[in-house]
C-alpha cells in the first residue's frame, strides 16, 4: 500500500518512441505520465522505444509528476528487458497490461526484485499497477489489487475489455458499469488508486465531460488520457467547490487546534472528527492547491 | 568490436535523429545532415562516438540526419542502432547503459 | 490528431483510384504498367480518412512520393513521416541503400533528410541515401595508372559477350594506357549477371591493360530509370540518357581519371542512337567520346540480340560467327539451359 497518498487525476499516455512527445511530456501538468512501450510502439521499434524512455527518465526533469511506464505483456519477448531497463532507469511505477491473475503480478514482482538487486536500486522502490482488460481480470480484480504491497493502483482498459465482453464502447458507458464498480471496490478495499479508461474521440468534448463526471461521481481517482488537452478538462471536473474547501479548512484548523492543545481527540462543532473525514479534508486541500483555488497560506482565491 | 551488419535507428521526425551504422575500416567516420546550426555538429558526433566506444566499436561509417534531437535522444538512438548492428537487440548490454 | 500510416493496396480498385487521384492532384499522373510493375509496397498517410501523403517501394527505389501539407501541423512533417516509414520498412528487409528519382524542385527536400544528388537535369534528378553508396562503389574500383595516363571506359551489358564487344574493347585498349570495362549488373537478361561478367573477363583476358568490373548500382541500363513524374512520354528518353551521361561524367569518370569513353555505333536501335547523341552533347570537352562503327559478320551486323535469337532458334552457325570462342564454348555447354530459360519466358528482344 502506498504510504503517501497523492493526486492521480490524470495519467497521460505518451508514445514511447516519439522524442518530441517524450521530451515535452512534463509541461502539461499531468499528475502521472505514462510512457507507453506497448500498443503505441510497433514491433520493430520496441527496442528503440525502450532506450528512448530509458534515456528520458535518466535526463529529463518531469517535475512532480509520477512517472509510469506501460511495459509489454508477460507473453511477449520484450517483457523482461522492459522491466530491467525501467527499473535501472528508476521508474516510479510499472504498469502491466492485460492482468488477469495474482500470479501475473507476483511474476512481475519477482523480476522487479531481481532487477532492483542487479542494478543496485533500493528493494521495494519500484511500484506496480495493473491494467484490467478482460472479464477474467475483472473477476479477479480484488485479489489482483491486493497481490503485492507494491501495488499503487488498478486501471480499467476498456477497448480490449469490451471486445472480450462481445460488445464495444457506447456513449452512455452502460457496458462498463459493472467493471468500473468492481475495479473501484477492489482499489478501495486494497487502499490503492482506481483509474478509469481512456476516452478516444478527441472531438467529442461533451462526451468526455459526461464520462469524467460519471467516474468522478463513482469515486475514481482519475482517468487515463491520450491527449494533453484532456488534462484541464479532468482537473475542472475534480475541482472542489468553495464550500468543500471551507469545510476542509475547518477540519484542518481543528486538527491544528488539537495539536496545539496536545489533545489526541480532534473535535469540531462538538463532534469527534474521525479519520476518513481528516483524509477527505486533506485530499480536498490537495485538489484545491493543484487547481490554484487557494494561495500559499491556504486562503480561498475568488475567481 | 566489429559491426556485423548495417543497422539504422530513429526517424526523420521533428526532435528525432536518424542514425545509420555500417562497417568501417578507418575509425569512426561521419556523414551528418542537420536542421540545427553547424556548431552542434561536433557535439552530435561526440555523443555518438562515446556510445560506440561503450560497445567497443572503433571502426564504423555513421550516417546521421538530425532533426533537432536532444542529446538524450541522440544517445538513445545511437544505443539502439549499435545494439542492432551488433545483433544485441534482444540481449542488451546492461553494463554500458 | 496525429496522421496515421496505412498500407495501400492497388488490387483494391477503389483504393487504387483514390491513390491515383491524390497523385494526379499533386502533378504525378504517369501510372504506366512499366512504372507500377516492380512496386512491392505502397504506404499512405491518412489524416482521418483523407489521404495526405504516399510513397512506394520498388527494390532499391522509392517512388510515387507525394505529400499534401494542407492541414499539417508543420511544413515537412508529413514528408518526413512518409520517408521514415519507407526507410524503416526497407531496414526491416535488410535494405539500407536506396534511390529516389524526382523532379528537380524536390531535390532540396530530399537533401534535407540525408539524400545526396548523383545527377540532375532540368527534367529530373537521381538521388541516393544510405550505405554502401557511390563512394563505396568508387573505393572498390581498382586504381590503374595515374593522372597522366590515358584512361578509357566501356560500358557493356554483354548478353552475351560478342566479337563486337571484343572489337570495341580491343580498340580502346590499343588507343589508351588503361581501359575500365563496366558490366551492367542488373540481373534481368538471358545470361545472368555472373555469366555475363565471366564471359567478358574470359573474352578480354589477353588484354593486359583492361580491367573488368561490375557496374554496380551506378552503371545501369538508363531505361530502368523511373519516369513516373514525367508527363510527356517523348521527353523520357532524354531525361534518362542525360542523367546517365551526367552521372558518368561528373562522378564516375573523375574518380578514376577516365577521359575517354568508347561506344558502338547504333544502326539498329533508335534508343541507343539517341543515347550516343546525348553522351556526345553532355561530355562536351571533358570526356572524349569515340563512336566505333559496328562490326559486321559475314551476313549481318554483330549484335548480342542476334546471338540470342540464334540460341532460341538453335542456329549454331549464326552465333558461332558472332561470338568469340570463349562465349561459343559456354553457349554450347549450356545450350539446353539457355533455351529452357527462353521457353520459360525470358525475353530476348530487350538488351
Amino acid at each position: 500500500m502506498a504510504t503517501e497518498e497523492r493526486l492521480r487525476r490524470t495519467m497521460m499516455f505518451v508514445p514511447g518512441n516519439n522524442p518530441a512527445m517524450v521530451k515535452d511530456a512534463g509541461i502539461f501538468g499531468a499528475d502521472s505520465i505514462m510512457f507507453d512501450l506497448e500498443d503505441a510502439v510497433s514491433l520493430d521499434e520496441k527496442d528503440a522505444a525502450r532506450y528512448l524512455v530509458y534515456q528520458a527518465l535518466k535526463t529529463v526533469d518531469y517535475g512532480d509528476a509520477e512517472l509510469v511506464v506501460r511495459i509489454n505483456g508477460l507473453d511477449t519477448p520484450f517483457y523482461q528487458n522492459d522491466i530491467k531497463a525501467m527499473v535501472k532507469a528508476g521508474i516510479d511505477v510499472i504498469r502491466l497490461p492485460k492482468v488477469e491473475s495474482v500470479e501475473m503480478i507476483q511474476t512481475l514482482e519477482k523480476l522487479v526484485i531481481e532487477a532492483e538487486k542487479q542494478f543496485g536500486r533500493e528493494i521495494g522502490s519500484t511500484q506496480l499497477m495493473a491494467a484490467i482488460e478482460s472479464a477474467r481480470g475483472v473477476v479477479n480484480a480484488n485479489a489482483i489489487a491486493m497481490a503485492s504491497t507494491r501495488m499503487i493502483g488498478i486501471a480499467l482498459s476498456a477497448e480490449d475489455y469490451t471486445t472480450d465482453m462481445k460488445t464495444h464502447r457506447y456513449p452512455d458507458g452502460q457496458e462498463l458499469s459493472y467493471a468500473r464498480n468492481v475495479i473501484l471496490h477492489a482499489a478501495r478495499a486494497a487502499g490503492i488508486a482506481a483509474f478509469d479508461t481512456v476516452f478516444t474521440d478527441l472531438n467529442d468534448e461533451a462526451g468526455f465531460y459526461r464520462e469524467t463526471e460519471l467516474i468522478h461521481q463513482l469515486g475514481f481517482d482519475g482517468k487515463s488520457l491520450i491527449n494533453p488537452r484532456q488534462i484541464d478538462m479532468v482537473n475542472k471536473v475534480y475541482e472542489p467547490s468553495q464550500q468543500e474547501i471551507l469545510n476542509a479548512q475547518n477540519v484542518i484548523a481543528a486538527i491544528e487546534e488539537a495539536r496545539q492543545k496536545g489533545s489526541g481527540v480532534i473535535a469540531m462543532n462538538g463532534q469527534m472528527v474521525d479519520r476518513p473525514v481528516v483524509l477527505r479534508a486533506e485530499r480536498v486541500m490537495r485538489l484545491a492547491k493543484a487547481n490554484h483555488l487557494v494561495d500559499m497560506e491556504g486562503n480561498y482565491i475568488e475567481k | 568490436m566489429e559491426i556485423k551488419k548495417t543497422a539504422m535507428a530513429g526517424t526523420l521526425e521533428s526532435s528525432d535523429v536518424q542514425i545509420m551504422l555500417s562497417q568501417g575500416s578507418d575509425g569512426i567516420t561521419f556523414d551528418l545532415v542537420s536542421d540545427v546550426a553547424k556548431q552542434f555538429d561536433d557535439a552530435i558526433k561526440a555523443t555518438i562516438t562515446a556510445v560506440l566506444a561503450l560497445y567497443g566499436v572503433d571502426n564504423a561509417e555513421v550516417k546521421v540526419v538530425d532533426k533537432g534531437a536532444l542529446d538524450m535522444v541522440i544517445k538513445a538512438r545511437a544505443m539502439t542502432a549499435v545494439q542492432r548492428a551488433l545483433d544485441l537487440a534482444d540481449e542488451p548490454n546492461w553494463e554500458v547503459m | 490528431m496525429a496522421d496515421i500510416i496505412r498500407d495501400i493496396n492497388l488490387n483494391n480498385p477503389t483504393q487504387r483510384q483514390y491513390w491515383q487521384t491524390f497523385l494526379s492532384e499533386l502533378d504525378i499522373d504517369n501510372f504506366n504498367v512499366k512504372e507500377l510493375i516492380g512496386i512491392e509496397k505502397i504506404v499512405g498517410l491518412f489524416d482521418g480518412e483523407r489521404l495526405v501523403g504516399t510513397g512506394a517501394i520498388a527494390g532499391k527505389v522509392l517512388k510515387y512520393i507525394a505529400v499534401c501539407d494542407r492541414g499539417a501541423t508543420s511544413k515537412g512533417a508529413r514528408f518526413n513521416q512518409v520517408m521514415t516509414t519507407l526507410e524503416n520498412y526497407m531496414a526491416t528487409l535488410g535494405r539500407f541503400h536506396h534511390f529516389v528519382f524526382t523532379k528537380p524542385r524536390y531535390i532540396a527536400s530530399f537533401k534535407h533528410i540525408g539524400f545526396g544528388v548523383l545527377a540532375e537535369s532540368s527534367l529530373g534528378a537521381i538521388l541516393e541515401k544510405g550505405l554502401p553508396d557511390v563512394h563505396s562503389f568508387i573505393r572498390q574500383l581498382p586504381q590503374m595508372g595515374n593522372q597522366t595516363s590515358r584512361i578509357a571506359a566501356v560500358v557493356v551489358n554483354a548478353n552475351p559477350f560478342t566479337r563486337g564487344h571484343r572489337y570495341l574493347i580491343e580498340k580502346a585498349a590499343t588507343e589508351n594506357d588503361f581501359v575500365y570495362v563496366f558490366v551492367v549488373a542488373q540481373d534481368v537478361s538471358l545470361f545472368t549477371t555472373a555469366e555475363r561478367q565471366m564471359l567478358v573477363s574470359k573474352g578480354v583476358a589477353d588484354l593486359k591493360n583492361v580491367v573488368v568490373v561490375s557496374g554496380g548500382d551506378y552503371m545501369v541500363s538508363y531505361l530502368t530509370f523511373p519516369s513516373y513524374f514525367i508527363h510527356d512520354e517523348t521527353t523520357v528518353i532524354d531525361y534518362q540518357t542525360t542523367l546517365d551521361a551526367r552521372l558518368f561524367k561528373n562522378i564516375i569518370a573523375p574518380a578514376r581519371h577516365i577521359t575517354r569513353r568508347y561506344v558502338g555505333s547504333e544502326p539498329l536501335s533508335e534508343t541507343t542512337a539517341h543515347y550516343n547523341q546525348t553522351l556526345a552533347r553532355e561530355f562536351d570537352d571533358s570526356i572524349e567520346l569515340t563512336i566505333v562503327p559496328r562490326l559486321n559478320s559475314q551476313r549481318q551486323v554483330v549484335s548480342a540480340r542476334a546471338v540470342r535469337e540464334a540460341i532460341a532458334t538453335d542456329n549454331r552457325q549464326v552465333w558461332t560467327e558472332m561470338v568469340p570462342e570463349t562465349t561459343a564454348l559456354f553457349i554450347s555447354e549450356n545450350i539446353t539451359a539457355l533455351q529452357t530459360r527462353i521457353r520459360k519466358g525470358q525475353k530476348i528482344d530487350g538488351n
